[in-house]
């Protein structure tokens, strides 16, 4: 048994964590924030992308220790009050949900990339999403998101 | 009220929910005083077996284990043939088989007491080929035949037509058994509501069977069950077979307590089926012009221990085997057999996705023989409005394989590679530019 502090989705939170606990355990169970799923748990498939300090990680391949005096986000996080992120929005638009379970990480994913590289081509979100599986394969759809939340972004600044 | 969704981009109504993690898959949800249950699975391919589980109802924060007595009613569930037991019994057919299911206060106390249960195998001669398990002396895994179905077509004299034809292909061709992958993980909860009636709740493709299956495992009334199929996270036919709903609702009922189960990958793959593994033998026949005379095939599909959907899925491999091609003389045998491998079943396209590994090729190859090219042959055979396809169905209504190939070879003779392919382009901006159109006017 330890105890951690850490910022989650902007709230400054402390948890006792065991030492074998993963940063995934501690998202899903003990803030019960569930929109980061674990589809392998061995960071194969990004279902449990969250962004540590700014960079997307695998919050399976973390230990919840290592995430001590960190800021973390995730899919809660996103978006300000009721309004959601333009990704977000740009998801539903553009129905790049299919089954939904890869889709909080594959919003994380974009969400990194875009704080990165504001105007990606084609190949640059194709690579930049290339960590996280969408088995119900609707990547043409997903790629299409991200183009129009760029868009979108760009013309709002 | 006006309805217009016919070629109008609908939202889907769940998407809010999906991306702000709102959607509740069933490994989401928690329920107060809940258990947790981990399934011991068989190492072994084909073995008899006894098994001990005192030394891991004796560890602090197990509350039981459950076996195959503990099942109250009927030990067994299937889609088609009730052939699988929900905890086997006594003996176990394949690797993965589900022996036992600790039930306990937490997760890791479940995983780690597996551990502690102690199995004795007798190993059994196991068969592993569908061909060799399709002999006589080979060891059987259900009853007395392996073969659990035999599919035939048997149409005009395939005999003649091959002494007649200019040209003749023949080959095997394999294809190999798939995981479905969906990407959540099997998960589930079960719970005694106040009236006795016994809920589960777990992603799921067949609410309705499952509750039958449940029923009949509890020897409880259908009317007695409620299944709540919560946000699925893919299936593709992975999800058919029932995986952990009877182990749910045996313990919820046994310990009075609301029950969760979560598989990781690995027993995902352990637990649900594959696609068949199937083997075509294709004779092809052709005039000197590439018209098709005669195909002669035998299908055989490795259903491994369990049969799920064989039945169907052999039957339109065998359906499918001429591809979309006109036919006149079709003479076909398909099977599906048991062995001892991974069991098989539902999986896109349903025995229709491996045929054209087959036929496709076998096309490719009298093309080749008969120096014509791959897009011509095609089109002299292909089904038209108004075709017989070799069960003697009638294609009567839309038919447009005709453009299908007029756009494939469009598309392939233009550029190869569709990043570079101007149309595609276009098209994808046009699309774009409608889209961009629309929310401008929604949102204005
Ligand atoms: S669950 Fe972490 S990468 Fe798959
Ligand atoms: S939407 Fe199902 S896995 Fe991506």
């Amino acid at each position: 048994m330890k105890t951690i502090n850490l910022k989650i989705n902007g709230r400054k939170r402390q948890i006792e964590i065991e030492e074998n606990e993963r940063l995934l355990d501690i998202i899903r169970e003990g803030f019960h924030l569930t929109g980061t799923k674990e589809g392998c748990g061995e960071g194969e498939c990004g279902a449990c992308s969250v962004l540590l300090n700014g960079k997307l990680v695998n919050a399976c391949m973390i230990m919840a220790f290592q995430a001590e005096d960190s800021e973390v986000i995730t899919i809660e996080g996103l978006g300000e009050n009721e309004k959601l992120d333009p990704i977000q929005q740009a998801f539903i638009d553009t129905g790049a949900v299919q089954c939904g379970f890869c889709t909080p990480g594959m919003v994380l994913s974009a969400k990194a990339l875009l704080m990165k590289n504001p105007t990606p081509t084609k190949q640059e979100i194709r690579r930049g999403i290339s960590g996280n599986l969408c088995r119900c394969t609707g990547y043409e759809k997903i790629v299409e998101a991200v183009e129009l939340a760029a868009k979108r972004i760009a013309e709002t600044d | 009220m006006a309805f217009k969704v016919i070629g109008e981009n609908v939202l889907r109504v769940d998407g809010h929910t999906k991306v702000t993690g709102g959607a509740k898959y069933p490994a989401d949800l928690a329920l107060e005083n809940m258990l947790y249950g981990k399934t011991l699975r068989s190492t072994k391919a084909h073995a008899n077996f006894t098994i001990d589980t005192k030394k891991a109802e004796n560890i602090h924060g197990v509350v039981g284990v459950l076996t195959a007595k503990d099942i109250p009613g009927k030990n067994c569930h299937g889609v088609l043939f009730k052939d699988h037991e929900a905890i086997c019994e006594s003996r176990v057919r394949r690797i993965g088989d589900p022996m036992a299911v600790v039930i306990a206060e937490s997760e890791r106390i479940a995983e780690k007491a597996l551990e502690s249960i102690e199995v004795a195998y007798e190993e059994l001669a196991a068969v592993f080929d569908p061909e060799e398990a399709m002999k006589e002396e080979a060891p059987k895994i259900h009853g007395e035949d392996n073969t659990v179905f035999h599919f035939k077509i048997r149409r005009g004299n395939v005999d003649k037509a091959f002494e007649e034809a200019a040209v003749i292909v023949e080959d095997t061709y394999y294809t190999g058994a798939v995981d479905h992958a969906f990407l959540q993980p099997e998960a589930g909860i079960a719970y005694e509501e106040e009236d006795g009636t016994l809920t589960v709740i777990a992603a799921t493709q067949y609410p309705h069977f499952d509750r039958m299956d449940i029923a009949g495992a509890m020897g409880m009334e259908e009317e007695e069950i409620r299944i709540i199929n919560p946000a699925v996270g893919g299936a593709f036919g992975g999800r058919e077979d029932l995986t952990l709903q009877i182990h749910l609702a045996v313990a919820a009922k046994k310990f009075k307590r609301p029950i969760k189960m979560v598989y990781d990958r690995k027993e995902s793959f352990l637990a649900h089926c594959k696609r068949h593994p199937i083997t075509m033998h294709c004779k092809t026949a052709a005039d000197k012009d590439g018209k098709l005379l005669a195909l002669k095939t035998r299908i055989v599909g490795d259903t491994g221990a369990y049969a799920s959907w064989a039945v169907n899925v052999l039957r339109k491999a065998g359906v499918h085997i001429t591809g979309p091609y006109e036919i006149p003389n079709v003479w076909v045998d398909s099977y599906a057999v048991y062995t001892n491998n991974p069991f098989a079943g539902a999986m896109r396209g349903f025995g229709a996705t491996q045929p054209p590994i087959a036929h496709e090729q076998q096309m490719d190859r009298i093309a080749e023989k008969l120096g014509m090219d791959p897009f011509s042959i095609r089109r002299k055979n292909l089904f038209t409005l108004g075709s017989k396809t070799a069960t003697e169905q009638v294609l009567r209504e839309s038919v447009p394989l005709g453009r299908c190939l007029d756009a494939l070879e469009a598309a392939m003779n233009e550029k190869p590679l569709p990043d570079e392919n101007i149309n595609y382009l276009e098209d994808l901006k046009e699309r774009q530019a409608k889209k961009e159109g629309a929310w401008n006017e929604k949102n204005r």
